[in-house]
């Protein structure tokens, strides 16, 4: 059970991704730190599809590259989208009356992040976490 | 499936451990009811413990900040204790600073902590 | 053909090893030459001579194995990739100079000599490079790791404080890894303050003192007071000029202020004992 993807529909998806997330990162051998990261951004990124898109995915996947091995979470939702992607990327920004920590925290939590949002269409989200 | 977070009375403080992962309803919940028990009791202070919670988000960290400052408001001063190095890194690292928070390193420091604010 | 130079290399060896040597003196580069003493440097090169023609003779795993045992070794030894690469090729020439020379070549079979030739040196080329190439990889992700070990200790100097030194310069990565080390610590040591020393730290730009001031916040998290200690004055005029807001970190010049800070903030101090 490597590969695995949880459909986000209610609040209680949102703690069934992040502890398939936990899961797949300790068996991975992630240290306790990176274990909170991921689980972090896994629960960040469910609650904004929760909360904006109403319904959507998160799918983990482990990675390898050269001697590097980690761990992709892909967050997708065929929700509204985003109409200004710069603007949620700047620290403070949210639209739900959160702390606004939501995408820049993720991209500071995870290696590498990429998100492409078309509106009207949907949000597609990819980061990936590095075993050091 | 709710399950609410137990909430002690000792003298004039309120204790709370959370033992288990906080999801969202359950963390209103427990919002709520602290506030209840704060009116109910007229406690002066609240420690609440962390040492079993390995990751909190931005949601409840929110929740958390909003309770701190409504306790505040209610005359009931709060110290958070036993946050682990991994949660602690994850909070800063999503930019949640917690800013006005007392903290202590386990419950019996946040007492110590709490006893020495409330002038006893 | 390469029954031929085979012939060649194999009842030539000591004057091909001699040629070498002498010709891989000048030619080389100094650092190789420098690296090891005279002795050693005949010996290495004997052994590179020696794996060169075992190439003919052995099977290809076992050209293999020995052309990575012979990296590792001269990795160790502090010979360059180029030492390696000239070497072949300056081996080549001897062989084709030699032969030439004794007329076991001419221009009739000069092309087939050196489509033999090639055949022979380009995979040695590929299995020496890749064999360097990985064992240099492996010193280098050695010492990476030798580098976080000895990236910063939290050192508990009496009960409730614990003092971090931070030698060397702060990038991304060695942040993270002295956050962890640091809050693993305070928890561990139960430590009420923990001084972080920059003393060692060369250069204090926004960076690092953002690193700085995230632990500290961190710290906080976690139930304890940070103090930053070994601020120079080159350090005070940098942080101001670059307008970083050191204002909720409490920060002193030297060590020695900054453990009687410690001691007054868990409401302790230093006393003369009467005799």
């Amino acid at each position: 059970m490597m590969d695995s993807s949880v459909k986000i529909i209610n609040e209680w998806d949102i703690v069934a991704a992040r502890q398939l997330g936990r899961n797949v990162a300790k068996e991975l051998g992630f240290g306790t730190v990176d274990q909170a990261r991921i689980t972090t951004a896994i629960s960040e990124l469910a609650r904004n599809i929760y909360l904006y898109a109403g319904q959507g995915e998160i799918m983990i996947e482990k990675v390898e590259s050269g001697t590097k091995k980690g761990m992709t979470i892909i967050s997708r939702d065929e929700g509204p989208g985003i109409p200004d992607l710069r603007k949620v990327m700047e620290d403070g920004f949210s639209t739900s009356g959160g702390l606004g920590a939501g995408l820049p925290g993720v991209k500071r939590l995870m290696d590498e992040f990429s998100i492409e949002s078309t509106p009207g269409k949907g949000t597609f989200i990819q980061s990936v976490k590095w075993l050091r | 499936m709710n399950m609410r977070i137990p909430i002690l009375k000792l003298h004039d403080c309120l204790l709370v451990s959370i033992q288990w992962e906080l999801d969202d309803q359950t963390a209103l919940q427990f919002q709520e009811d602290l506030l209840h028990k704060i009116h109910e009791t007229s406690a002066r202070g609240v420690v609440i413990d962390f040492t079993s919670i390995d990751f909190i988000d931005s949601f409840i960290a929110k929740v958390l900040g909003d309770v701190i400052s409504m306790s505040k408001l209610m005359g009931a001063k709060v110290v958070i204790t036993g946050i682990q190095p991994a949660v602690a890194i994850t909070l800063i690292e999503l930019g949640i600073r917690l800013e006005e928070v007392m903290t202590a390193l386990d419950l019996e420091k946040g007492l110590e902590k709490l006893q020495r604010e409330l002038g006893d | 053909m390469r029954k031929k130079i085979y012939q060649y290399v194999q009842s030539h060896s000591d004057e091909i090893l001699n040629e070498w040597i002498e010709l891989m003196r000048t030619e080389a580069d100094e650092r190789a030459v420098q690296a090891m003493s005279d002795h050693m440097f005949v010996k290495t090169s004997a052994e590179f001579v020696d794996l060169v023609v075992s190439n003919f003779s052995e099977t290809e795993e076992a050209f293999h194995e020995r052309a990575v045992d012979f990296s590792e070794k001269i990795v160790r030894l502090g010979w360059p990739l180029t030492m390696m690469t000239d070497g072949l090729r300056v081996f080549g020439q001897i062989v084709e100079n030699g032969m030439q020379k004794d007329g076991t070549i001419d221009h009739s079979s000069y092309f087939e000599f050196m489509g033999e030739i090639n055949n022979w040196m380009f995979p040695m080329y590929k299995t020496i490079t890749q064999a360097y190439t990985t064992s240099w990889e492996r010193t280098v992700s050695l010492q990476k790791i030798a580098l976080q070990e000895l990236s910063a200790p939290l050192i508990p100097v009496f009960d409730k404080i614990s003092v971090m030194p931070l030698v060397g310069t702060i990038d991304t990565e060695r942040a993270k890894q002295i956050m962890e080390n640091l809050l693993e610590g305070v928890v561990r040591h139960r430590a009420e303050v923990v001084l972080i020393d920059i003393t060692g730290v060369p250069v204090v730009d926004t960076m690092v003192a953002h690193h700085i001031i995230q632990a500290a916040e961190a710290v906080r998290l976690v139930g304890a007071k940070c103090t930053i200690v070994g601020i120079r004055p080159e350090i005070a005029q940098t942080i101001v000029n670059l307008g970083i807001n050191l204002e909720d970190v409490t920060t002193t010049s030297t060590m020695k202020k900054g453990v009687e800070q410690a001691l007054a903030m868990t409401s302790r101090q230093i006393v003369e004992v009467q005799e």
